[in-house]
């Protein structure tokens, strides 16, 4: 979907650039522009929105201000998407360039379409555990907030969808056999899931966090209609390392859907983490994983395949721990 | 019998468990199911202290120890000699750790000492599994191709040719390793074979001691 990113004078992000992989695995320091990536792709998200911009609006832009411009994959390489920026922090022009090269040059409306459906997410375990209102049933929330409300409806209008849901959860926690929602006063919807060896239902609250969050996962995975890009910050919070491989699959699903036979578009994964053992798993795809590192005011994006003498490196140790060494970069500057 | 299996993931846990019954010939108990470790060097590091505590606080008869030799030094005839290790073979490695773990430790649960069984897929486990499928992929040719500083295969490529995809996932990888285990259970030669560091894991099982 997005082939490559270009940041000038975006926050920290003064000249930079990245090509991106159908997954994403994005490291480095607090500060250093992770969130900076994921803020640029929805705020394309939500410019695409709105009318574009006539190039009379070209004038607005101070000539130093802050550009973040976007490259597309085939069927849309033939537009580049690039944001103005009245300060550098607040970009609020649209403007969508047709290059010489590349197909999709008429076909905004198109692109638009796809952006448009972008989505980013940040899990908190409360707020999915929490029951949620009924009418909320469209698209599960930036928290999972909705997430029993979601769920319960896409067993009624997607039923095959969710069955393939409930049978992957089973399989990944076999302690539990079967999932349920209850109707609360003030059309609340809640959720509970039964165990297996005993039959009890335990209800949202009682769950773990790492539980909820392969559920708020699941959703996204087994969604009828997928969005072109997802965007998931700090994957690992509250999730066993040993779970993180299944989290990885799951997210594998959305990205190369016919890996697992599945006839669904691809989506677009960008994820974030500060998990080692997450890293670990991408010592065979060192493509997907983007370090990004600050030096003094001025932060940068790297892939990890860019690395210098990556063979050699990885002899020497696990990723994550060559990651938490320094060597392959994405750590606090220290002064 | 009642033996302890480690390896990088349930995946391949679940097929080194059916190539063991294989050549040791009948069913066993797997004690501490839930061993694992990140890869080298976390399985060096972490392999005294699981060898430490199957002793002491379990009563495993055997612990089996599989890793994948990655692009490290291949064990070979030489390193068998008496007294002899390479610090850079995997083989020689974890053979030694064992050794050297063990020499310390007192009688526990009846017995003196766990029984070791060490295994090294070469350069990964998938070249096993694409064992007698592919007759380039062998332990020899790998070497050859070290030598040559042209190796015949990655990793990626394997997995992507034993697995039909680069990005298996746990289930199809779990599903996959163990039917290929399943086809080298009914003759183990050609594994043992194509692959020395199969052949050693299996010879070491044969001189086990027989076990109640
Ligand atoms: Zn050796």
């Amino acid at each position: 979907m997005i082939a490559s990113v270009a940041f000038r004078n975006f926050k920290a992000l003064r000249s930079t650039g990245l090509a991106l992989s159908p997954f994403n695995l994005v490291i480095g320091p607090n500060g250093s522009g992770k969130t900076s990536l994921i803020q640029a792709v929805l705020q394309l998200h939500n410019l695409a929105r709105l009318p574009l911009r006539q190039s009379g609006a070209e004038t607005e832009r101070r000539p130093e201000g802050a550009e973040i411009t976007f490259r597309f994959s085939p069927p849309y390489d033939g537009l580049e998407a690039s944001l103005g920026c009245v300060s550098d922090t607040m970009c609020d022009l649209l403007q969508v360039i047709p290059l010489s090269t590349g197909e999709g040059v008429d076909d905004w409306a198109g692109l638009r379409a796809r952006l448009l459906t972008v989505r980013n997410y940040m899990f908190e375990h409360t707020a999915i555990a929490a029951p949620s209102s009924d009418r909320d049933y469209a698209e599960l929330t930036l928290n999972g907030g909705n997430l029993a409300t979601v769920l319960s409806a896409r067993r009624i209008h997607h039923p095959e969808e969710f069955a393939r849901l409930a049978a992957e959860l089973f399989r990944m926690m076999p302690e539990y056999d079967e999932i349920e929602f209850v109707e609360l006063p003030g059309r609340l919807i809640d959720l509970k899931l039964r165990l297996a060896d005993t039959a009890e239902w335990v209800v949202a609250e009682n769950l773990s966090q790492g539980t909820l969050y392969v559920l708020a996962l699941l959703t996204l995975v087994f969604d009828p209609a997928p969005p072109a890009i997802i965007c998931i910050e700090e994957l690992d919070r509250g999730v066993h390392p040993r779970m993180l491989r299944e989290m990885r699959d799951l997210l594998y699903r959305l990205s190369y859907p016919k890996e697992t036979g599945s006839q669904k578009p691809p989506v677009q994964v960008i994820v974030t983490t500060h998990s080692p053992y997450l890293l670990d798993l991408f010592r065979d795809h060192p493509e997907e994983v983007v370090i990004t590192e600050k030096h003094g005011a001025a932060a940068r994006f790297t892939r990890l395949d860019q690395c210098a003498d990556l063979t050699n490196v990885l002899s020497s140790g696990s990723l994550g721990d060559l990651w938490f060494s320094g060597v392959i970069g994405g750590v606090p500057e220290e002064k | 019998m009642k033996l302890a299996i480690l390896s990088e993931s349930p995946a391949d846990e679940a097929a080194i468990a059916v190539l063991v019954e294989a050549v040791i010939g009948h069913k066993f108990t797997r004690v501490q199911s839930s061993l694992r470790a990140r890869g080298w060097p976390s399985v060096a590091q972490v392999l005294p202290s699981i060898i430490r505590h199957l002793h002491f606080n379990t009563d495993a008869d055997g612990l089996i120890v599989v890793v994948d030799s990655d692009d490290s030094v291949v064990h070979t005839a030489p390193h068998e000699a008496p007294e002899y290790y390479h610090p850079m073979c995997r083989m020689c490695q974890l053979r030694a750790i064992f050794r050297q773990t063990m020499k310390k430790l007192p009688p526990a649960h009846g017995r003196d000492r766990i029984l070791r069984g060490v295994g090294v897929a070469v350069p990964a486990v998938e070249a096993w599994y694409l064992c007698g499928l592919e007759d380039s992929v062998t332990e020899a040719n790998w070497i050859a191709g070290q030598t040559a500083a042209q190796p015949p295969y990655t990793r990626r490529q394997l997995k992507g040719r034993a697995y039909g995809t680069e990005r298996p996932n746990l289930y199809q990888e779990t599903e996959i390793a163990v039917r290929e285990a399943r086809r080298h259970a009914r003759d183990t030669r050609r594994l043992e074979y194509d692959f020395p560091g199969f052949a050693s894991l299996a010879s070491e099982l044969r001189a086990w001691p027989k076990v109640s």
